[in-house]
């Protein structure tokens, strides 16, 4: 158990100081953009790392066939033995599309659900604030006749008006 | 309501494949889970349809014949590891062929900037980098950025920590922008 919690205090402070490193050095600092526009060999790496980054990008955002699974499918189980190949399973396989990701699914949802968890809260806020105002309100009000008793009919009277 | 007793159905054929493991239906289970994310990964190393089959293929058969056909305790593992050296390995092979024939065709040392931007030319100089990274670089690279797995993932399968899978991605990366700018 305390193993956990120094792990999790030790996760928040390396997840902190990362934060404040990558402020002050990361690329977008100022300091760093002010050498960059001076330093050719840095602007050379950084070009460098864009074009990296670029590749990588477009190997990623190039789509491939819908059907390159089904037959990439019918060509895998074409080789496995005969009674894999005749299997009902090995013949869905062979119609198989590649569907979105669960995650990738629930993107477009991802606005709405925000906005609903977010009225929840605010509904959640409202009435608390509500109820503990009405508390307040009730405790308040209850004082002020308790004194109003007190000053009239005493304040053993009033006490016993009021544990009651 | 038709879906739903649909993938019910999955599932259980899922179950009762899973419980004759002796058959090697497991195999099949393998390519169901894994293959369409095998194939992007695929698709991305090598970029050509065929090569991707060809490589989907003999993952799978090794699968199969893993062992005399006994199911690997990690069958992500084995299946994203060894798929991703049959693609390498058929990427050397394209790229030391393309060289043998630009050899001969034209003299390829100049290079304009016009190319250097050139889209189909940064993927292949960036195939060809990844095809030279040493082994534990590759791995990440490739499992991490072609195979969009995440750290915690491409530290599992290649036995590492998350911590360590971003070191050598971030060192692969310095090694690529090397690759990529050394002239062919």
């Amino acid at each position: 158990m305390k193993t956990k919690v120094a792990n999790k205090k030790c996760k928040s402070i390396r997840y902190r100081l990362y934060k404040a490193v990558s402020k002050r050095i990361g690329l977008n600092a100022d300091w760093v953009q002010n050498h960059i526009v001076g330093c050719s060999r840095c602007r050379q790496r950084l070009a460098s790392v864009g074009r990296v980054n670029l590749a990588l990008s477009l190997i990623k955002s190039q789509p491939h066939n819908l059907a390159l699974l089904m037959r990439a499918n019918t060509q895998a189980v074409g080789v496995l033995k005969h009674s894999l190949r005749n299997a009902p399973r090995a013949q869905k396989l062979k119609v198989m599309l590649p569907e979105p990701k669960l995650r990738e699914r629930c993107q477009k949802y991802k606005h709405s659900l925000a906005n609903v968890a977010a009225c929840i809260a605010i509904l959640l806020l409202m009435k608390v604030g509500v109820f503990s105002s009405m508390d307040r309100f009730q405790r308040q009000g209850r004082k002020v006749v308790k004194q109003y008793y007190a000053s009239r009919v005493g304040e053993e009277m009033a006490n016993e008006i009021f544990s009651a | 309501m038709i879906s739903r007793a649909n993938s019910c159905g999955l599932i259980w054929d899922f179950a009762t494949a899973d419980s004759l493991s002796g058959t090697g239906a497991w195999v099949l289970s393998a390519m169901q889970r894994y293959g369409p994310e095998l194939v992007t990964m695929l698709w991305r190393i090598l970029g050509n349809e065929q090569d991707v089959c060809d490589a989907y293929q003999d993952t799978f058969l090794k699968l199969a014949h893993f062992e005399g056909g006994q199911k690997p305790e990690h069958v992500k593992a084995y299946i994203f590891r060894s798929a991703a050296n049959v693609a390498i390995s058929m990427l050397r092979h394209k790229i030391i062929e393309r060289k043998n024939l630009s050899e001969a065709v034209t003299d390829n040392s100049i290079r304009s900037p016009a190319i250097e931007l050139d889209s189909k030319y940064l993927q292949e100089s960036l195939r060809g980098g990844i095809a030279q990274l040493p082994e534990h670089l590759r791995s990440v690279v490739t499992l991490h950025d072609l195979a969009e797995l995440s750290y915690a993932q491409v530290g599992k399968i290649l036995g590492i920590t998350a911590a360590t899978a971003r070191v050598y991605r971030c060192k692969a990366i310095q090694l690529l922008t090397v690759l990529m700018n050394k002239k062919e």
